[in-house]
């Protein structure tokens, strides 16, 4: 876990030291390499496997959407920012207690859901629900979505930033 | 939870069980599971059965019986699974399942057994 030195920390900086530059891995969104028919499938399948899903939304750890198959009137945009909200709050929580990687992340409100899953160091995948959704489902088969999504993702070309 | 897990191992005890859960079916998760074998994970058991319950339910409301379940009974080729709805207001929308071998369990006792058990259960 030797991640957590590469995370901010809050102490005061040297004087007239500047932190170098942090390089990020060039953004998954907006890559036309992706296979997004593939992914679609994907997607679609895990919203027909379990009913009470609205939709899925797959996003950047960045908070940039990559795609989605939502079917309310939620904004795909919103919610991939929101995952990756979700995912850094996870995140700090694994570094913290030495939990290890985001696995998995679930809000429940009065009248829904947003599960939010690792697909891959670069990937979420965000899922929306009704109240009344089979969520013990959804947790046993998202994670498996999650992988085949990451082995579509694998091995794409990165976008020249 | 002392409670649970004596339920839970009392349910074991019933001749013939193979696995016990103690399940949500508003979310499908389970609250406490005994037994089950290498093939059969409970949790995915809890998961999957919890949409027998809400169908059931549904079927019910739909009918206008104004009714609830007491059991459910399904016999597969060489298991019983039973499901038993817990009554009192402490389990509301939770249920028992258990699964029982068919060539080794007495179904009359088993389902008697697994009543007597909701029963006692105060969560």
């Amino acid at each position: 876990m030797s991640r957590v030195d590469d995370l901010p920390r809050r102490t005061p900086a040297a004087a007239g030291t500047l932190p170098p530059a942090r390089r990020l891995p060039p953004s998954l969104a907006g890559n036309p390499t992706l296979p997004y028919p593939a992914i679609g499938r994907e997607l679609s399948a895990l919203r027909l496997q379990i009913p009470g899903v609205h939709g899925c939304v797959l996003g950047g750890v960045d908070g940039l959407l990559i795609t989605h198959n939502l079917q309310n009137e939620a904004n795909p945009d919103d919610l991939a920012a929101l995952a990756a909200t979700m995912f850094g709050l996870g995140r700090q929580v694994g570094f913290r207690l030495g939990q290890g990687d985001f696995q998995q992340s679930t809000v429940r409100n009065e009248n829904g859901y947003l599960s939010v899953y690792a697909v891959s160091r670069q990937a979420l995948l965000a899922v929306v629900g009704t109240d009344s959704i089979n969520v013990a489902r959804l947790h046993l088969h998202a994670p498996d979505t999650a992988a085949r999504l990451a082995d579509l993702l694998d091995g794409v070309t990165p976008a020249t930033p | 939870m002392g409670n649970l897990d004596v339920a839970l191992k009392n349910a074991m005890s019933i001749d013939g069980a193979i696995g016990a859960a103690l399940v949500d079916y508003t979310s499908g998760m389970t609250l406490g599971v005994a037994g089950g074998t290498g093939e059969i994970d409970l949790t995915v058991a809890a998961a999957g059965n919890t949409d027998v319950v809400r169908a059931k339910l549904r079927t019910i409301e739909m009918l206008k019986l104004d009714d609830e379940i007491e059991d459910i009974l399904i016999t597969l080729g060489s298991q019983y699974h039973l499901i038993r709805p817990l009554s009192n207001r402490t389990g509301k929308g939770l249920f028992l399942y258990l699964m029982v071998s068919k060539s080794r369990a007495n179904l009359a006792m088993a389902r008697h057994q697994l009543r007597a058990i909701e029963e006692s259960l105060e969560l």
